[in-house]
């Protein structure tokens, strides 16, 4: 028998206090899901669990300042359906609403799949390019980190061992945002590429996830954007320059050189629905439960296909 | 540990270790539709509804199940118009994965009575048929939404 021990903290107070006198030693555990996989595979086997489910300051969707902010427990099905998120934030709920399936959406979390820092989620990227920060509760109080300062290569993040993310600021939504997924293999599976792409009090922000270990970003590149109208050419060419710059790997989802040549297509094709080149829709997300297919000059999800032998 | 949960209509206390998943101890429990299979949340096979909500007993601690609702397919009743749609359109062939679909088509149905075949691919995109009933299974949750709306289909 495992002598396995379960740590069920009622309060963040008593979290926060939990966390900080086992450190390390206890592996936290949110919804679960990225943890049962390492489980199952035999690569981790906790001796001690710290589950976060029974704090409830965790749990809120609400907008404060203008700003979204996801408790780090909320699930990536509420994101997804919730009608604040939906209106005002849709290429987020769009990033979090197709992820896997159903069933691993109704588990995974918000600080879940960011403490996790798989290269291949979904969520990552789009919080990236709408500028969000993690909030991370240490003994002495807390701090921001931006997406790109949290995470930090593969499956690594800053988050220290008497920390715990608690929750997930997104800034005001902005009328422009756009997540694109390529998938090569499966309905459910994870991206091949993903490209977010956000304009930001001006400022353009385009990040590449599922390509390296971590979501990419490169400001110079989107700083192209200040120096003329965001048409079919300047997507055109900042897609070029994501594609020459980004150092793709190599995995079951697609080659580095097959990697690099679908960025240089996506971050094209988000750029156009950015800027509203080429008649397609601005922002895309679900509406009514429906995914909406408004597609009039491209398609919606590249490589989609039916799950099945 | 003792995780007391409501499990297909009943009040149970299940004797479980903390770092058991919930499928093994439903197993342990006698209910063997919920399957083994990827164990990494693909495939649907062991598919179970927490709170009416579909999840992967394989990736869900048992723990993580304290106070809430577990439904099975042995939790179905005998009158269910979902999996009597299953067998009236034949929407299996060995049937190993038809307990997963069922309780996910029972999810998507409470969510959405009258699904398009869209829709119906969309919710149901996390099950595999390595028989490839697929057809028949779409067919089988539009006859059980007929059903459920009383023969009133939009479509």
């Amino acid at each position: 028998m495992s002598a396995v021990q379960w740590l069920e903290p009622r309060s963040l107070a008593e979290a926060g206090e939990v966390r900080a006198q086992r450190g390390a030693e206890a592996t936290v555990l949110a919804g679960g899901s990225f943890l049962g996989i390492l489980m199952n595979q035999g690569f981790l086997s906790p001796t001690c669990l710290l589950s976060l489910r029974a704090v409830g300051e965790l749990r809120g969707i609400t907008v404060r300042d203008g700003e979204l902010c996801l408790g780090a427990m909320v699930t990536h099905r509420q994101v997804e359906r919730d009608e604040t998120v939906r209106r005002d934030w849709p290429a987020l709920a769009r990033a979090f609403g197709i992820v896997a399936s159903p069933r691993v959406r109704n588990q995974a979390t918000v600080g879940g799949v960011l403490a996790d820092a798989d290269y291949a989620s979904d969520p990552p990227a789009m919080l990236g390019a709408l500028g969000a920060r993690a909030v991370l509760r240490g003994p002495t109080g807390e701090r921001e980190v931006a997406i790109d300062e949290l995470i930090l290569g593969f499956y690594q993040t800053c988050i220290a061992d008497d920390e715990l993310l608690t929750e997930v600021r997104v800034p005001p939504a902005e009328p422009g945002a756009v997540y694109r997924k390529f998938r090569s293999r499966s309905s459910e599976d994870r991206p091949c590429v993903a490209v977010a792409a956000a304009r930001s009090g001006g400022a353009l922000r385009v990040v590449v996830g599922a390509c390296a270990e971590m979501p990419q970003h490169y400001p110079d590149i989107c700083a192209l954007a200040a120096e003329g109208p965001l048409d079919g050419a300047m997507a055109r060419e900042i897609a070029r320059r994501y594609a020459e710059r980004l150092q793709p790997l190599t995995d079951a989802r697609g080659s580095a050189g097959y990697r690099r040549r679908i960025v240089a297509v996506e971050v094209r094709r988000a750029l156009e629905e950015l800027g509203g080149v080429g008649g397609e829709t601005l922002v895309r997300g679900r509406q009514g439960g429906t995914l909406v297919r408004g597609r009039r000059g491209g398609t919606l999800v590249r490589g989609r296909r039916r799950a099945g032998p | 540990m003792n995780v007391a949960l409501e499990l297909n209509g009943r009040s149970v206390g299940l004797e479980c270790e903390p770092d058991e998943m919930l499928l093994a101890v439903l197993r342990r429990e006698g209910l063997r539709s919920v399957r083994a299979t990827c164990g990494i949340g693909v495939c649907g096979a062991c598919t179970v509804l927490v709170d009416g909500e579909p999840v992967s007993g394989c990736l869900m601690l048992a723990a993580l199940s304290a106070g809430r609702r577990v439904t099975t397919v042995e939790g179905l009743s005998s009158a269910d118009p979902v999996p009597r749609a299953f067998v009236e359109a034949h929407a299996y062939q060995c049937g190993w994965c038809t307990p997963g679909f069922i309780l996910t088509a029972k999810a998507l149905l409470a969510d959405n009575p009258d699904p398009s075949e869209a829709e119906i691919g969309e919710a149901l995109g996390g099950n595999l048929c390595r028989c490839g009933s697929y057809v028949e299974i779409v067919a089988a949750i539009r006859r059980a939404a007929a059903e459920l709306a009383g023969g009133a289909l939009r479509q």
